[in-house]
């Protein structure tokens, strides 16, 4: 009994601190969409605030936009991340250099990335001046918030590779050499060793990366507001214009909720879906 | 052994090297098996007895010389498409795939039916008393279990040429010595050729129709168990197989010259040798030729036989005595070696 | 033979891949934060007509740019010191206890790193509107020490699973009292772990633009929402550029000696198991 006691106290500070506030959170967050703990007139429990914004096109614009760009980028970042990993398995000359460039994004601010982008796509900027150089380009192009979020992908695949990378090269290198050699000894191909052997057995790691990156593009604000389609919002850009220029603390609740359910069932699904088509692979 | 006519090995090996960077692992390794020989490569750690395998194997490429199989070239061959299939030291089967998937596995690459595989699957559980564990995973098996696993799956694809890795090493004692006489007769059942690498010289003499046995990249000498035990040709050989005894000595004309006086031997060189005899072929006692005699300095009972240590002229010698008799430090000691049992060996191979 | 050099050649395209991946937007930025105000770099120039650090100090002179630094650089010490302070003793409890419910309990600690950020910044906002708590600058605080909590318990909780029993039971034996079996047993092995834990909370804290943006809005500024505010509504490339390259320069420099520190921090060298 006692020895529970310490145990409590002890994580007080740390674990309870971080769990009663993330609780908090969430409570306000639901409660605030259906319309309880209202900053501005009464607190009473209604739909009116989810009906409200189900019925806005753009809400349902958002959502789609970012579990698009949630799942393109997750996909993508770990398929670039995958033989990379594979790559850098073995140590050789350059190995070291060539992850520590893999990595290096890890050591800049998402805004920063932003702008940086920003800079080298704008109209006149690097890469329109080299294509109209070479003749490629008769006249600059609008490269910049390209409708289809090809930036904001680009930007988060950029950003989110090195998380893919730590995580697939953590597992690749756990496999055992005379594992792959086995394979290759009874007949499998460089093909086959990876459906069969490789691919079955960092699945674990693959379906970590894919959540991850899955939440923290779903999620994304500055991407979307620098370098997004300026016609479409993200859940988080919608969420904080409903909630500062509307005022509309209620609105912004059920967008959060959206979010974070988004996060949640998105993510699994994804990951699953992917897991699935391994075990096709695998035949 | 003769390579005239037409004849020609099994597999042939012929003046292989292999460098990493500056260190050269293999000095130019030549040997043959015929169909249906056990082979042993034994050599102490690091000689480059896994480096060879991974040669036959196709792991490695050599930066020299030859291998054939049944005649043709295999260096061209990857080792996906070789008549070949290595049991692993580490066993390395596959931890995602059962024991009846693991052993599927070479088949299936083979591309054989559904049926033909589930077949010879069967028969392979069945052969090593596999079939209560065919659904488990690899992890839930114990290490010999594994070991047959192992085996089982190497075998599965039908190889004429078996290579094994120190596959006993991770076993316990009581294990090892079963699991050998397993495989051993399953390779005269079953009638694949067995290159077997290990570094455990009582392994080799058991399980070996010919021994290779190889020393810092080169082997030093190779022969049927009987002949590498009792006629080693170099000091490494006679010293690395069983204990013996070596002492400096000087042959002329059929007799030995020694700290311990005049010695006979058995088909001697002549100038300065090193004489060389197993000290379990002492008899107590003095004879007609070869006596000598020592202080005890130490003993040790085994069981079967007792170690004794006996300060002879000024050097150590060894005896390994069979019964039950007690030898005190300090104790005088007579004893004989029947001249058979002398030879002499090169300090180098040459 | 030829399989090595297709190596070589793929490792030597992804490299200059990645130089360009990371250089140039660099080069762009230094160069855009250096154009003198006086001549504007338009097209087709392909290097700025004029290069000064003016801009730096104007900006410097004309802006809010050095309170929005100091409260960056305010903020990210107190942050990461509290932080690993109260991380201390559930780091203890997941390295050296062992209790029911620790698995989820190291799992749940987790949680804020899957909660988008966002999210998080409204609703707080919102809890400090309702309790009528209008300091930004301690929300803010209070708000970082909780998001980056769990990355000090865990670098933390490693550093005190590292800690080994058996020098802490020989200093007992001993006879040393608990600040001297801390000072033997435990603080050699837990400093490298404290050193990383507030430079990464540091580095944290000072790149945090969520929870800043919107506790903080309409005029708290940190670094990151100033440079928001110039790559938004009011785009200003040199001055965006100039506030990018504070913002990311002393990030660079500390990442790299964090990664010295947890390579120095090697566990057997410290704790010297084998
Ligand atoms: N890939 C490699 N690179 C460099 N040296 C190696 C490599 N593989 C083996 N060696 C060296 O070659 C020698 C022989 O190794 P090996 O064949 O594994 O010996 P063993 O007889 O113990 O199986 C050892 O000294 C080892 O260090
Ligand atoms: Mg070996």
């Amino acid at each position: 009994m006692r020895r529970t006691l310490f145990v409590l106290l002890l994580l007080a500070p740390g674990l309870g601190l971080v769990l009663a506030f993330v609780s908090l959170v969430l409570y306000v967050a639901v409660s605030q969409s259906f319309g309880l703990y209202n900053l501005g007139g009464d607190s009473v429990f209604s739909l009116a605030h989810w009906q409200a914004m189900l019925g806005e096109r753009r809400y349902w614009r958002a959502l789609q936009y970012s579990a698009y760009i949630a799942v393109t980028a997750s996909l993508l970042a770990v398929a670039l991340a995958y033989p990379v990993a594979l790559l850098l398995r073995k140590p050789f000359r350059g190995s070291l250099t060539l992850s520590a460039l893999i990595k290096a994004p890890l050591l800049v601010p998402g805004l920063v990335a932003a702008f940086l982008f920003v800079n080298v796509i704008s109209y006149h900027g690097i890469v329109n001046q080299l294509m109209l150089s070479l003749g490629l380009w008769d006249a600059p192009v609008r490269l910049q918030n390209d409708k289809n979020g090809y930036g904001v992908i680009l930007l988060q695949v950029w950003k989110q590779l090195p998380f893919a990378f730590l995580l697939l090269s953590a597992a690749v290198q756990a496999l055992p050499d005379a594992v792959l050699l086995a394979a290759r000894d009874l007949g499998a191909g460089p093909l086959d060793r990876f459906r069969k052997v490789v691919l079955p057995l960092t699945a674990g790691a693959m379906q970590a990366a894919l959540v991850l990156i899955f939440i923290g593009a779903a999620g994304d604000f500055s991407f979307q507001a620098v370098a997004g389609p300026p016609s479409v919002d993200s859940l988080a850009t919608l969420m904080t214009s409903v909630q500062s220029t509307q005022g509309d603390w209620n609105g912004a609740a059920v967008v959060a909720v959206t979010l974070m359910a988004l996060s949640l069932f998105g993510s699994a699904a994804l990951a699953i879906l992917v897991r699935g088509a391994t075990r096709l692979a695998r035949g | 052994m003769e390579t005239k006519g037409t004849f020609v090995a099994y597999l042939a090996a012929t003046d292989i090297g292999m460098r990493f960077d500056t260190f050269e692992a293999l000095k130019g390794v030549s040997f043959t098996a015929e169909r249906g020989e056990f082979i042993t490569l034994l050599g102490p750690s690091g000689c480059g007895k896994t480096t060879l395998l991974n040669i036959v194997a196709g792991f490695l490429k050599p930066t020299r010389g030859a291998l054939t199989l049944d005649g043709a070239d295999l260096l061209p061959i990857p080792p996906e498409r070789r008549d070949s299939a290595m049991c692993f030291q580490s066993y390395a089967l596959f931890p995602h795939l059962s024991v009846r998937d693991n052993i599927a596995f070479g088949p299936r690459q083979k591309g054989l039916t559904a049926t033909e595989v589930a077949k010879r699957v069967n028969d392979l559980l069945a052969q090593m008393a596999l079939d209560a564990h065919a659904g488990k995973l690899p992890n839930a098996l114990s290490g010999g279990q594994q070991q047959r696993v192992a085996l089982a799956r190497a075998l599965a694809v039908g190889p004429g040429l078996v290579l094994f890795d120190e596959p006993l090493s991770n076993l316990d004692a009581k294990l090892r010595d079963q699991v050998r006489t397993e495989i051993r007769a399953l390779q005269r059942r079953v009638g694949f050729t067995a290159l077997y690498v290990t570094h455990d010289q009582a392994e080799a003499l058991a399980l070996s129709d010919r021994i290779l046995l190889l020393n810092n990249g080169v082997i030093e000498q190779e022969g049927a168990p009987r002949d590498i035990y009792f006629k080693p040709r170099t000091r490494f050989v006679a010293d690395f197989i069983g204990a013996a005894n070596l002492h400096a000595g000087i042959a002329e004309a059929g007799a030995l010259a020694t700290p311990f006086g005049p010695l006979t031997g058995a088909g001697v060189a002549t100038g300065a040798v090193t004489i060389c005899w197993r000290p379990e072929m002492a008899r107590l006692g003095p004879a007609g030729v070869n006596s000598l005699a020592g202080i005890v300095s130490s003993s040790a009972f085994q069981g079967a036989y007792t170690d004794v240590f006996v300060d002879a002229a000024g050097q150590t010698v060894r005896l390994q005595l069979p019964g039950a008799a007690h030898f005190a430090p300090g104790e005088a000691l007579s004893f004989h070696v029947p001249p058979s049992a002398i030879t002499t060996v090169a300090d180098t191979a040459s | 033979m030829s399989a090595k050099i297709l190596q070589r050649l793929l490792v030597a395209v992804l490299v200059a891949v990645m130089l360009v991946w990371l250089i140039v937007p660099f080069a762009m930025a230094i160069l855009w934060s250096m154009v003198d105000p006086s001549t504007a770099w338009t097209y087709p120039d392909l290097l700025p007509p004029k290069l000064s650090f003016e801009r730096w100090w104007i900006m410097w002179q004309t802006t809010s740019l050095p309170t929005a630094i100091l409260n960056s650089y305010s903020l990210a010490p107190i942050a990461a010191l509290l932080t690993a302070l109260l991380a201390a003793p559930t780091a203890f409890a997941f390295g050296r206890l062992d209790f029911p419910g620790k698995g989820l309990a190291q799992i749940l600690i987790l949680v804020p790193l899957v909660m988008p950020g966002f999210v998080v910044a409204i609703f707080f906002a919102s809890i400090l509107l309702q309790m009528g708590f209008f300091a930004r600058y301690p929300a803010i605080l209070f708000g970082h020490v909780i998001l980056y909590l769990p990355y000090a318990v865990r670098i933390l909780s490693v550093s005190f699973g590292q800690v080994r029993t058996d020098v802490v039971n020989a200093a007992r034996d001993l006879g040393a009292s608990p600040w001297q079996v801390f000072r033997v047993a435990y603080l050699p092995v837990l400093r490298p772990g404290i050193f990383a834990a507030f430079l990464v909370v540091f580095i944290l804290s000072l790149e945090e633009f969520a929870l800043a943006f919107v506790v903080g809005s309409p005029d708290f500024t940190t670094i990151p929402t100033i440079l928001y505010s110039y790559l938004g509504y009011n785009f200003i490339r040199p001055n965006a550029a100039v506030v990018a390259l504070i913002l990311v320069v002393p990030n660079v420099l500390l990442m790299l000696g964090l990664e010295r520190l947890l390579q120095s921090a090697n566990p057997a060298s410290v704790s010297g198991k084998g």
